[in-house]
């Protein structure tokens, strides 16, 4: 794909949007979706083959346990079919020039889905055809995909890609697709787009848990962290039930690691990530519910059920029999029969402990995923010392430049209220400052 | 119980730096490998220091429990280095178990404690200097320079000197941290066999810490070499001041091991030290360096000595043996009792005494 990308052509026309919003996640499409419902011509630039981000992912969110995908599949639905947001998946910005104020350049780089998107129906004919199978991001690595594949089922848009990274060019999906959508001869284009204001809106990465080398993930098989067990748990879920890794059986046993790349200095990440809590606790809940005779403990330091029906969610976590012991969890061994051993400071008794699970998850952290601010040229967009972009507490979704906004994840961990606010947010200060640009310009 | 809020500001000056950090999250506990129910250190040490209870760490044992491998600092997320702070209160123990005050005064304030190795220094050269007998420039005479009775009376004076203030402090150290009943004598006895001295001899218990193995043999190395030193001091003196041997003589050879392990132990020690190789060797207090280099320097005049008496260089070899008893001076009186040399009682009497308590609080507890 590298080499492919190294050759993109730049397209020749000159495209221009009043807005581009960087990232198809909530915040970007409730962003996009706020600025084009004012009359904006918004263009909605995507990395990955679909848009929805993170949440889509997701099981339920807290504390009112709605189900994540009936919030955000609508919301994708809608950005993808708004007349005032052109969307473009599978792209990346490649480049984001001022030239003044009120007008920036941007190049975008669509990479080639080698798939017609006009034409393939979204069948999943291909995928079937296709004879590789390779781990599937989407559902960190729990089960396989296809190299040429459909994200996930409720992708927007639902087109297939062909992971040509991965593919062996056997041809099988070509002859198997009725559209005939399969298309080799696909190439890279950069396109040169003007805009009046940009939004990044990129979120953010969970920790890369196999850097907290104590915690033995991606060594021992039933470590896991909170997205996979978010995506046991969701209803777009691989096997339909709740299974450990290492042998396919049900966990009786579940154990919680709290702040795991999270406050702590030996992660590189001394701050809290705001949601850990929160999410650990929904998904003992959840998990309460889909396995009726587990114990669920969470190893926690201080709960931090910090806003609306937040510790009465942690309270009734507790009345449903989670349970929950302060200490921080120092170390986790594999066991040779695949049971997990954690090894912790009981720290309201002052004793040492350990404890066997069948399975452990690890809450990890929210890190920015800021790879997009090397893309500015002229300015630098300013950030804090973990890589989140930086904004004025009075001002919380403008950034250091003119015409550039931040809202989500990309200005610090937050939960979806917050970013969805956030983004109602950036759209309403976008749209001050669009009004403001055209008045002077007339 | 009482709170004072001045223990954890002794402590920082002691080498805790940051330990007001801590957030009590328990993970030094849990990663330590000397940790054991019951027995859990380091963050319980760390609480009593935040909160200040100084009763409390007075009559703990647990510090001298701990041999620095530096894991908890390592893995601790708030950076608060627990392991530092084990080592400061170690420190601050020394100076509450002795009764003189000497050891507060070499701990709190470097300079009055180079000026004390400076005055022993300056008192043993200008006592040789006074009162040495005839020097026979011809050759090397050390026998009628310094008559070795009277180097053995001297260092007989001082042993015995240090010894009982050593054993004092001991017994303060015992009286601080004695908890329960009183047990019978031969459990006493029984018990002082079975941990001092293959403590004492073998430092066993660091062997526990991870990633130790080759600390613990430097360590060894050195405390063998200078007990190598010591016995032929005490016990060979005469013998050594009056002849010269062939090389290959036990007596020469046994200074020879004994030189080369003592310059290696020490060497790696302050290169350690000065390079802040591990966790352990990351900050250190004045009394270490002054520990170290004193040994060393000792040590070299040692081996410098040795050099100018086989070489026939008499001058030389006086005025060396002058600055080696010097330097041996501050290095006995001021580290054995007051300062970081005692941890050679301290370390075997610690685990002996948390031994006995747990005996009698086994039986303070019915048995089932």
């Amino acid at each position: 794909m590298q080499k492919i990308l190294e050759r993109a052509e730049a397209a020749g026309e000159q495209l221009s949007y009043d807005a581009v919003v960087i990232g198809g996640g909530i915040a970007g499409m409730e962003a996009s979706l706020s600025l084009a419902d004012m009359g904006y011509r918004v263009l909605l630039v995507e990395r990955e083959p679909t848009i929805g981000g993170k949440m889509f992912l997701l099981s339920k969110v807290f504390p009112t346990l709605d189900c994540a995908s009936c919030i955000a599949t609508p919301k994708m639905a809608a950005a993808a079919r708004h007349p005032n947001i052109t969307l473009w998946t599978y792209s990346e910005v490649r480049r984001v020039r001022a030239l003044d104020r009120g007008a920036f350049e941007v190049d975008i780089l669509r990479k080639p889905r080698f798939v017609n998107e006009s034409l393939c129906t979204g069948c999943g004919l291909c995928e079937d055809a296709c004879p590789v199978v390779v781990p599937k991001e989407l559902d960190f690595g729990l089960r396989g995909r296809k190299a040429v594949y459909i994200p996930l089922d409720t992708a927007v848009p639902r087109k297939a890609v062909v992971d040509i990274d991965n593919c062996i060019l056997c041809g099988q999906c070509e002859r198997r697709c009725p559209a005939g959508a399969i298309d080799f001869t696909q190439k890279p284009r950069v396109y040169r787009v003007r805009a009046r204001a940009v939004v990044i809106a990129t979120g953010c990465r969970p920790f890369p848990a196999e850097l907290k080398e104590a915690y033995g993930y991606g060594r021992t098989p039933n470590v896991i962290t909170a997205l996979q067990m978010e995506r046991l748990l969701a209803p777009t879920r691989p096997y339909n039930a709740v299974l450990r890794p290492s042998d396919g059986r049900e966990p009786g046993n579940i154990g919680y690691v709290l702040c795991a790349g999270s406050r702590d200095v030996t992660a590189g990440n001394p701050r809290c990530s705001q949601v850990c809590c929160m999410y650990s606790i929904k998904q003992a809940q959840l998990l309460l519910g889909a396995l009726p005779l587990a114990d669920v403990t969470i190893y926690y330091m201080d709960v931090r059920a910090y806003g609306k029906g937040f510790e009465e969610f942690y309270q009734r976590a507790r009345s449903m029999g989670v349970k929950f012991v302060r200490g921080r969890v120092a170390r986790i061994e594999g066991l040779p029969n695949g049971d997990v051993r954690v090894m912790y400071e009981d720290v309201e008794e002052g004793r040492l402990k350990s404890a066997v699970h069948d399975l452990v998850v690890l809450a990890v952290g929210l890190l920015p995923d800021n790879e997009v601010l090397k893309a500015f040229e002229g300015v630098t967009i300013h950030t804090d010392e973990l890589g989140f972009v930086k904004v004025d507490p009075e001002d919380p979704v403008r950034t250091n430049v003119e015409g550039v906004f931040a809202a989500g994840c990309i200005t610090g961990p937050k939960d979806i209220p917050d970013t969805i606010l956030e983004a109602a947010a950036a759209a309403m200060r976008c749209a001050a400052f669009l009004k403001e640009v055209e008045a002077r310009q007339t | 119980m009482r709170v004072d809020h001045r223990l954890a500001d002794e402590l920082r000056e002691l080498g805790a730096r940051n330990i007001s950090q801590c957030y009590s999250c328990g993970v030094c506990t849990a990663i330590c490998p000397l940790s054991e129910e019951g027995r859990e250190i380091p963050r319980r040490m760390v609480r009593y220091a935040v909160l200040g209870l100084r009763d409390r760490l007075e009559r703990s044992l647990e510090p001298w429990l701990c041999y620095y491998c530096g894991e908890c600092t390592k893995s601790c997320p708030r950076g608060a280095d627990p392991g530092a702070l084990m080592m400061a209160v170690r420190r601050y123990l020394i100076t509450r178990y002795d009764f003189t005050g000497i050891s507060r005064v070499l701990y709190r304030s470097p300079l009055a404690e180079a000026l004390l190795a400076a005055a022993l220094f300056l008192a043993v050269v200008l006592g040789v200097y006074f009162l040495h007998g005839p020097v026979n420039l011809e050759r090397v005479d050390m026998e009628s320079f310094l008559p070795a009775g009277v180097v053995d009376a001297a260092d007989i004076a001082v042993a015995a000197t240090l010894a009982s203030l050593l054993l004092a402090n001991a017994y303060r150290m015992y009286r601080l941290t004695r908890r329960g009943p009183r047990l019978p004598l031969t459990a006493y006895i029984t018990e002082l066999v079975k941990t001092v001295p293959p403590h004492f001899f073998t430092q066993l218990r660091m062997l526990k810490c991870r990633g130790s193995v080759r600390d613990w043999v430097m360590h060894a190395l050195t405390a063998y070499g200078y007990g190598i030193v010591f016995v032929l001091v005490v016990l060979f003196l005469r013998a050594i001041h009056a002849g010269v041997y062939p090389a290959a003589h036990p007596l020469r050879l046994a200074g020879y091991v004994a030189s080369a392990l003592l310059l290696a132990g020490a060497g790696y020690a302050i290169y350690g030290r000065a390079r802040r190789s591990s966790v352990a060797r990351q900050y250190s207090h004045p009394t270490d360096w002054l520990f170290l280099i004193l040994l060393l320097l000792t040590t070299l005049t040692g081996v410098a000595l040795h050099v100018f008496k086989y070489l026939n260089m008499p001058l030389e070899a006086y005025v060396c043996y002058a600055v080696h008893l010097g330097l041996a001076a501050p290095l006995l009186i001021l580290e054995v009792p007051f300062a970081k040399w005692s941890h050679i009682a301290y370390r075997p009497l610690a685990i002996y005494f948390a031994r006995l308590n747990e005996l009698r609080a086994r039986r303070l507890q019915p048995s089932p």
